[in-house]
């Protein structure tokens, strides 16, 4: 960051701390940030693309197996979760609003910002200890992937080969469930920059950002829950 | 600035800018219940027996739903159409993979009979002639074969004797 004059600064009188000494304006920072972000999400789609493609290429060869296998999972976790997540991505975008909005160096504005900010991140967490409760239960029913697959020594006959259903569902839950823990990292460094004051009218791309990764997961369990769990 | 934008032959002064656009705070309110609602319904439908319709009835609702929190949470209908490009562009990239593989999917067992390039060793065994995947074209490693699997011999189409030299011609005969 340049102190130094700054002779081919475009808008008159704007010399906000948190510009950048290559950017000429904070709403260039901010759209090149934004663009970034919105690069590494289309990656992070063409990844999840994959595991989707994934499932309907089994769903393909082993349809009945897949409708069989599914019935195992909890409809009533998965639409917990569901809730719990949209829930999040609406705290998430009123801690970005609140962003949007506030007056700079102002402890109340920071305070409602971090304020959504914690409810979005115990949503995560919510979310996980569901996931906890469901992960726990396919691991006591023997309901695994590949060779760990031992559900009928349980006592559950699943027709066909559930081995790979149950391969498709942890990868898929799993690398989701990795992307809240990220996400949930995230919150925590987004919150401790709105401690600092760091956010306000004129520098919310740190908090917007956060929230486009958040709603990310979100959008991709959107597509996760009715395949895995309530299709027939 | 030393170099000034043109955008539609007229000066640009913020055209590298993002543009600011704060929702009100009750459209997120709205949508939030949007998505609920849609949620309950995608639930409802799962125990509706709509037969081969109820993919397409999920994907259609997640679609609707995802549709929503992409253009309102994450501002993509206010935003800069570039980040709106890049969003599309990527769902266009997601659809030639979905595409081209799911072709795949369906023409692969038209093409298998017609050209017999892939040997599907269940359905032969069904139908009497068993073919063992990169052994029944090798006959030192049929001959092996052969004599660690000795009942082998009654399902291949043969009198169960000969084994040995004979029957390797015999096994890479049927394959074609």
């Amino acid at each position: 960051m340049s102190n130094a004059t700054h002779a081919a600064h475009h808008t008159t009188g704007e010399h906000n701390p948190h510009l950048a000494h290559h950017f000429d304006t904070m709403g260039q920072q901010a759209g090149a940030a934004k663009l970034g972000m919105w690069l590494f999400l289309a990656t992070e789609l063409l990844m999840f693309s994959g595991l989707f493609l994934a499932y309907f290429v089994i769903r393909g060869f082993y349809p009945d197996m897949v409708l069989g296998a599914h019935e195992y999972l909890s409809k009533t976790a998965g639409g917990i979760n569901t809730c719990v997540l949209l829930f999040s991505s609406w705290t998430m975008a009123m801690a970005v609003r609140a962003a949007q909005v506030g007056r700079p160096n102002n402890a109340e504005d920071s305070a409602k910002i971090k304020k959504y900010l914690l409810l979005t991140l115990l949503c995560a967490g919510i979310f996980l200890v569901v996931k906890y409760f469901e992960y726990s239960a396919k691991f006591e029913h023997g309901m695994l992937p590949g060779k760990f697959y031992t559900a009928h020594l349980h006592g559950y006959e699943i027709e066909g080969l559930p081995h790979i259903f149950f391969g498709i569902y942890f990868f898929m839950t799993g690398l989701h469930g990795v992307h809240v823990v990220v996400g949930m990292g995230i919150m925590i460094w987004i919150y401790m920059r709105a401690s600092r004051g760091e956010f306000s009218a004129q520098n919310y791309a740190g908090v917007e950002n956060a929230g486009l990764y958040w709603h990310l997961v979100d959008l991709v369990w959107i597509f996760l829950f009715p395949l895995l769990y309530l299709v027939k | 600035m030393s170099n000034t934008i043109f955008l539609n032959g007229k000066e640009s002064p913020d055209a590298v800018e993002t543009h600011h656009h704060v929702s009100p705070a009750s459209h997120y309110v709205v949508v939030l219940m949007a998505l609920f609602v849609l949620t309950g319904l995608t639930y409802a439908v799962s125990f509706a027996d709509l037969g081969p319709l109820s993919l397409p009835v999920a994907i259609f609702v997640a679609v609707i739903k995802a549709s929503l929190v992409v253009a309102f949470f994450m501002h993509l209908k206010y935003d800069d159409k570039y980040n709106l490009f890049v969003f599309l562009g990527t769902l266009i990239f997601i659809g030639i993979f979905f595409g081209f593989t799911l072709f795949d999917l369906q023409a692969r067992d038209a093409l298998n009979d017609e050209q017999r390039t892939f040997v599907r060793r269940e359905e032969q065994r069904n139908a009497g002639e068993v073919l063992q995947v990169g052994i029944s074209n090798d006959p030192t490693r049929l001959a092996e074969y052969e004599a660690a699997h000795p009942g082998h011999g009654e399902a291949h189409g043969g009198d169960g004797e000969a084994h040995g030299e004979g029957e390797a011609a015999e096994g890479g005969a049927a394959e074609h």
